[in-house]
Formats: structure tokens, C-alpha cells, sequence
């Protein structure tokens, strides 16, 4: 495997959009290749149908496309600000009315985050940008990683939480917001602040 | 309004509009609320930043290779540049660009030097290859004595060429004569008074465009120079 180490893929990436905001298209083709395997990832896990991310994926290209020269005034790192636009059209994209599931949703089960499942949390622990968050993760309690999890990845609302976990609303709700604020302390403690 | 204010709640809704709870017109709602409010900006932007790397460290997934055809293809047509004034496919591209730019340029507004009333509308006006170039907003105009619109000038300032000055023209309907608003001055942030009369107009303000004119405006009253920026107008309260 040969990546960049992320703090270079960042400056690498900010350097393309820099290029992307004038219009340079070489450019873009090359930040489109490094991202979009990632933001692919992410719009298909949200919205659980290949056309869907598809169209969503397509749009939010364009729009970055279109506002490449507005990243400079952002002060979020590249990927973080690519991520939030793909993040925000696939939630808005579940907003429409009858978007129901046709039976060709990407299989939640296969990325399920359950209590004791190591394989998704290995995989963010041996990631460096995402590794203090994957150990604060790890302190949580089961079911409130596990809301987490499922509502940031596979975009499940509360009422789809309780559903998919079995529980009433309530606990769901519970669950998730005990869980950010417990996220929030524990990211802040690594954070030496 | 007033929960809105609680700095634990505004914590609890930012964790949850990024983790992606919050939901339906909540997250409408909130996202019209993050407009006007840079703090709360602030503390989603930080939700982000922790939430986020998760995302990216995910397993990645490639695309089909159709789908970069078909950015491609919109970008390289977005690169041409756009026909004479008035142009209709132009206008129509314009409309979803800004509307979804109006919601990045939100914090721009936002930030303003003194206390303002919240803007009702504005318009993100483009150069001829589809770059903004100004944002123009202005606050409800009824019940006001003194209207004005705010211009923000969002990249480096345009180069006036000695002897002309620009003049902004408010489009009241796609296909309505253009309408006077006045000259703008090379200040990169600006207030511009409006003629009383044209307060009510601008609440129903369908396009603002940008035209070189000699100096001290068009001798005609309707734009005799090239139009330089264009932008539709969208209505944000």
C-alpha cells in the first residue's frame, strides 16, 4: 500500500482545489481520483442505493467544482470539508418525500457496528486521523457506540435507530446524545485542553 | 426562539445535525438558524472536525467509472462561457449554483462589523465563467425609512477601468426591463442606499445585474455597457 501519510494528502489536496478554483480540470480529475473511492463510501452508506449516491456523488463534484474557491475561507482540513458537503446532500437527498428502500440497500448487517465487532473498529484504529477518535469510541458503552455508528454511517434516524435496535425511541435518543457528550469529553481530555 | 440561545442545546443540536439525527424540517430549521449565526458555524465546524475523520477512514468503495463521465461532462460544459445578456440556459444553470452557493456564503454574511437586522434575500452575482464575484443582501424592507443593500465583494475586488463606473440594475421579473439601483464604489464591503421608491420592489426582486457604464452612470437609464456579473436572487427569511 502506498499512501500518503494524511497530513500530506491534505496539503496535496487543498493544492488541487486551489487549482480546481481556477478552473483547472487536470486538477480536479486528480482530486476526483484521490476522494472519491472515500466519499462513494460515504454517500452509498447513507443512502444504501448505488443510483442514489450516484446522483448525489455527481451533484456534490459539480458544487465543489463550482465553489473550489471558497475552501480557502473554510478552516476545516480538505477531506473534512468534501466529506461534510457529500455528508449534508445525502441527508437533504433522505428528506425527499418517498424515498423508500427498493431491496438493493447496501447490507447494513455487513458493517454492523455491534458491541464486540472488531473488524470496523480495527480498521479505525489503524488509521492516525481517526485513531483518538476510534479509542474514545472504544470507551463508550455498546449500544451508545453502536447508535453512534449506525446513525453517522448509514445515516439511520432515531426512529430507524429504534427500530433497527429493538428499542423505544426514547432509550435511542438516550443513547446517542449521552454518547456524543461522553465523545466530546473524552476527545477533549485526549486533546490535553 | 429563545431555547435556541441555550449553549448546551445548540451543542446537543450541532452533535446531532452532524452525526446526522436530526432530521426532516429540524435540520431545515437548523440550517437556516446556522446562517445567521457564526457561533453556532463554529460549533458545527468543530463537530465536524471530530466526527468526521471517522467517515474518511471508513472502507472506500470505488465508484463506476460513469460517474466521473458525467461530472466531467457537467464541468467542461460549465467552463464555456455564457452567451449574450439575457441568455435563458445561463439563468437556469445559475439558479441551482447559487442557491446551493447562497448556503456556503451564509457565513460571510453572517459576519457582519456591527449589530444588522437579518437580510431577507440575496443574490450571489457571477462573472461570465460562473466564478462569484459579489454578494448582494438586504434586510426585510418593509416599515424601512433608510433601505439599502449590503455588497460583499467575495474574491479580490474587480479592476474598474479609469473613466467607467459599474452600475448595479435589480431585474424585477426573467424577462422585465432592468431597474437603476446605483453605482457601486470599489470598497470590498459596502452599503449602498436605495431610493425609497425602490424598497418595495425588492422584496419581489427576480435577477441583479452588473453593467460598465461611463462615468456617473448610464446616460439612458437602461445598461448601455457590458454586463459583467449577473445573479439570481433567492430569498433566505
Amino acid at each position: 500500500m502506498n499512501r500518503p501519510a494524511p497530513d500530506a494528502l491534505a496539503a496535496r489536496l487543498a493544492e488541487l482545489l486551489a487549482q480546481a478554483a481556477l478552473k483547472n480540470q487536470r486538477a480536479f480529475a486528480d482530486l476526483y481520483r484521490l476522494t472519491s473511492p472515500k466519499l462513494y463510501g460515504v454517500a452509498l452508506r447513507i443512502l444504501r442505493r448505488q443510483d442514489w449516491a450516484e446522483e448525489v456523488l455527481q451533484e456534490c463534484y459539480v458544487s465543489i467544482w463550482n465553489h473550489a474557491g471558497n475552501y480557502a475561507v473554510q478552516k476545516s482540513a480538505p477531506l473534512t470539508w468534501m466529506t461534510s458537503i457529500v455528508r449534508n446532500r445525502s441527508l437533504d437527498w433522505l428528506r425527499r418525500p418517498r424515498q423508500e428502500a427498493t431491496g438493493e440497500e447496501y447490507d447494513i448487517a455487513a458493517e454492523a457496528w455491534q458491541d464486540d465487532s472488531p473488524g470496523p473498529m480495527e480498521h479505525l484504529l489503524a488509521s492516525s486521523e481517526a485513531a483518538a477518535l476510534a479509542r474514545c469510541l472504544q470507551q463508550l458503552e455498546g449500544k451508545q457506540r453502536q447508535s453512534i455508528m449506525l446513525a453517522f454511517f448509514h445515516g439511520l434516524s432515531h426512529s430507524e435507530l429504534a427500530g433497527h435496535m429493538q428499542q423505544p425511541l426514547g432509550t435511542v435518543k438516550t443513547w446517542v446524545r449521552r454518547g456524543l457528550e461522553r465523545l466530546k469529553g473524552c476527545l477533549g481530555a485526549a486533546a490535553g485542553t | 426562539m429563545a431555547t435556541y440561545r441555550d449553549p448546551q442545546l445548540r451543542d446537543r443540536l450541532a452533535a446531532e445535525y452532524v452525526v446526522g439525527t436530526l432530521r426532516g424540517r429540524a435540520r431545515a430549521r437548523f440550517d437556516a438558524l446556522q446562517r445567521y449565526d457564526p457561533e453556532l458555524r463554529r460549533i458545527v465546524a468543530e463537530w465536524e472536525a471530530r466526527l468526521t475523520p471517522l467517515a474518511a477512514a471508513a472502507g472506500e468503495i470505488a465508484p463506476p467509472a460513469r460517474l466521473w463521465h458525467a461530472v466531467a461532462k457537467r464541468i467542461t460544459g460549465a467552463a464555456r462561457g455564457p452567451g449574450a445578456w439575457g441568455g435563458l440556459a445561463f439563468w437556469r444553470g445559475l439558479a441551482v449554483t447559487s442557491t446551493a452557493f447562497v448556503l456556503i456564503l451564509a457565513a460571510f454574511i453572517g459576519v457582519a462589523p456591527r449589530p444588522e437586522p437579518p437580510m431577507a434575500m440575496v443574490a450571489v452575482m457571477n462573472d461570465d465563467r460562473g466564478q462569484p464575484a459579489l454578494v448582494v443582501s438586504w434586510p426585510p424592507m418593509k416599515a424601512m425609512r433608510d433601505p439599502y443593500v449590503r455588497v460583499k465583494v467575495v474574491q479580490e475586488h474587480p479592476v474598474m477601468a479609469p473613466g467607467t463606473t459599474w452600475e448595479m440594475w435589480m431585474l424585477p421579473g426573467a424577462k422585465d426591463a432592468p431597474v437603476s439601483l446605483g453605482l457601486i464604489s470599489t470598497d470590498s464591503d459596502q452599503t449602498m442606499r436605495l431610493r425609497p421608491a425602490l424598497a418595495s420592489r425588492m422584496e419581489g426582486a427576480w435577477g441583479l445585474a452588473m453593467s460598465v457604464e461611463p462615468k456617473g452612470g448610464s446616460p439612458t437609464g437602461a445598461p448601455t455597457g457590458p454586463v459583467i456579473f449577473r445573479g439570481q436572487c433567492v430569498k433566505i427569511l
